[in-house]
């Protein structure tokens, strides 16, 4: 029997479901999952994990909160400020979390455990860091039984990350559309041929897919021979090598360069960055989007006064400087994502619910959308009610800059197209806006024609 | 000469695993099968570089212990 107010993602597991009530998120276990909970608590698997911020750490809370019949436990999970999706990271996020997978099938091996899923959307980030969600992934090691999450964690890391590394680091994308992880067969025919000299690609990926063929949808044979508990961990270890020898640097891409090649005079990039940071102070947003965030030097403004801050950029080469720069400075409250806000993560999965689409993970308190409308006016022909529109469901406050067309970067994209925007002016913009949003400030940035507003969103709850 | 021994480091691996493959039980079979006999294959494969590699490991600590103790 299924909960009503079973959160979508969470169905598909008998062993027990997230729900919320009364604003508050609880993990429901069921019976069946009564021994590999008490395994994971008593070997001390559940301590170690969630004291090094391997695994999200939960109070147990009463049992009659339970949701339906046949409950063991009632948990309440730490809850996380932002989810997002393998196909929003960037090449290194999606390593880290394979790393993180394989650290903590090695510590609960240690615990006479084992992941029983290798998920990549077990995996969320918080403070910088991957994070363990699924507090239920785990179960008993029996000595001589194979690693059933082997291949899911193929499918969902090792095949998604070879092809971006050796292939086209775009094609990360596919998470999208596969939400089982890249089907081997795939990846290995996507994968360049010289591939299949490299051994741990071509045994996890090009061999394995081979394997699955041979095997598919026949009354088949299969394997009395048991996997020793040695052998386990030689898998387990070639697949981290597999893994860390994948590395994919961002060469500099149009936008992963942009800020060395922006037209601001200095004392305009210091008018510009104080004055966001005055609106930041003004408003003191809970949680930010920075929209077109590029490489994150604005989103930091945000993370300086610690609020959580998604940085959402189209480009896969920014994200990954982003991530890696964030990682590099500890930096917990900023999250880097590939996203693309003219065609944002859709809902996908069962009834298109199991994973949100990104609108519906709004709204920000605060959204940053500098140096972005002449972009999504001008070369995405949005009219500027549609994008007025949208930002005023996805956030209460916004932060935006005005270009106008006399600028360079305007200018830019007018050269190779006609010039069809005859209300792309300050006075079209600010009437347009107006409709959706109070304006509360207007600055101009010195030694520039660009604008900087503070506005309220009219339809903010 | 370098590409050759490269094809025949990677080739020797295939011939050796299309000679060990398990022996085997009928049953019907889910499609996740091809990974599970797979991976008991490819896994007694890696386990011998495993087993130099973690010996390797234990001599390096040992070494590394016999110094730290010379040095105090």
């Amino acid at each position: 029997m299924e909960a009503q107010g079973t959160l979508p993602g969470s169905f598909r597991d008998p062993d027990g479901f997230m729900f919320r009530q009364q604003g508050r998120l609880y993990r429901q276990v069921n019976h069946s999952y009564r021994e590999n909970y008490d395994l994971l608590i008593r070997s001390g698997l559940y301590q170690k994990l969630s004291t090094s911020e391997l695994l999200v750490s939960h109070e147990e809370a009463a049992l009659n909160e339970a949701r339906t019949p046949g409950a063991y436990m009632v948990i309440q999970p730490r809850e996380l400020p932002f989810i997002s999706y393998p196909c929003e990271w960037s090449f290194s996020q999606l390593k880290d979390a394979a790393l993180l997978t394989i650290k903590i099938q090695k510590i609960a091996l240690e615990h006479g455990l084992s992941l029983k899923d290798a998920s990549a959307t077990n995996i969320q980030f918080l403070n910088g860091k991957p994070l363990l969600i699924d507090t239920l992934s785990f179960e008993k090691y029996v000595a001589g039984r194979p690693w059933v999450a082997y291949r899911q964690f193929c499918q969902h890391f090792l095949a998604p990350l070879s092809v971006m590394a050796r292939r086209d680091v775009r094609l990360g994308q596919l998470s999208r559309i596969f939400l089982d992880g890249i089907p081997l067969d795939l990846a290995s025919r996507l994968l360049p041929f010289s591939t299949r000299f490299r051994f741990s690609i071509l045994s996890h990926v090009h061999l394995h897919a081979r394997a699955q063929r041979h095997y598919q949808d026949k009354p088949r044979k299969t394997a009395r021979r048991a996997l020793s508990r040695f052998s386990f961990l030689a898998l387990i270890d070639s697949l981290e090598s597999a893994i860390t020898g994948l590395n994919w640097q961002p060469r500099e891409s149009a936008w992963a360069g942009y800020y060395e090649h922006t037209n601001y005079s200095p004392a305009a990039a210091e008018g510009k960055r104080k004055c966001v940071d005055d609106f930041l102070q003004l408003t003191n947003p809970r949680l930010v989007w920075d929209i077109g965030a590029n490489t994150g030097l604005f989103s930091r403004l945000a993370t300086d006064r610690h609020i959580p801050t998604i940085s959402l950029d189209i480009d896969p080469a920014a994200v990954d400087m982003n991530y890696r720069q964030g990682r590099r400075e500890n930096n917990a409250f900023l999250l880097p994502l590939l996203g693309d806000i003219t065609n944002p993560s859709p809902g996908s999965g069962w009834e298109n619910n199991e994973r949100m689409s990104l609108l519906e993970r709004g709204p920000a308190d605060a959204i940053l959308a500098l140096a972005l409308v002449h972009h999504l006016a001008i070369a995405n022909n949005l009219p500027l009610a549609r994008i007025a529109s949208l930002f005023s469901r996805l956030c209460r406050w916004l932060i935006i800059e005005f270009i106008p067309k006399e600028d360079s970067q305007v200018q830019r994209l007018l050269a190779s197209r006609e010039d069809i925007f005859p209300d792309y002016h300050a006075q079209g913009f600010e009437a347009e806006f107006s409709r959706f949003f109070s304006i509360a400030r207007r600055e101009n940035i010195a030694q520039s024609g660009r604008f900087v507003f503070l506005m309220k969103s009219r339809s903010a709850r | 000469m370098k590409t050759v021994k490269n094809f025949m480091k990677a080739i020797l691996p295939v011939i050796l695993l299309m000679l060990c493959f398990p022996r085997f039980v009928f049953c019907y079979i889910d499609p996740g099968t091809g990974s599970y006999v797979f991976q008991i294959i490819i896994a007694a494969f890696v386990a011998a570089s495993f087993m130099v590699k973690v010996y390797w490991n234990k001599i390096k600590g040992f070494v590394g212990r016999l110094f730290l103790k010379k040095e105090k």
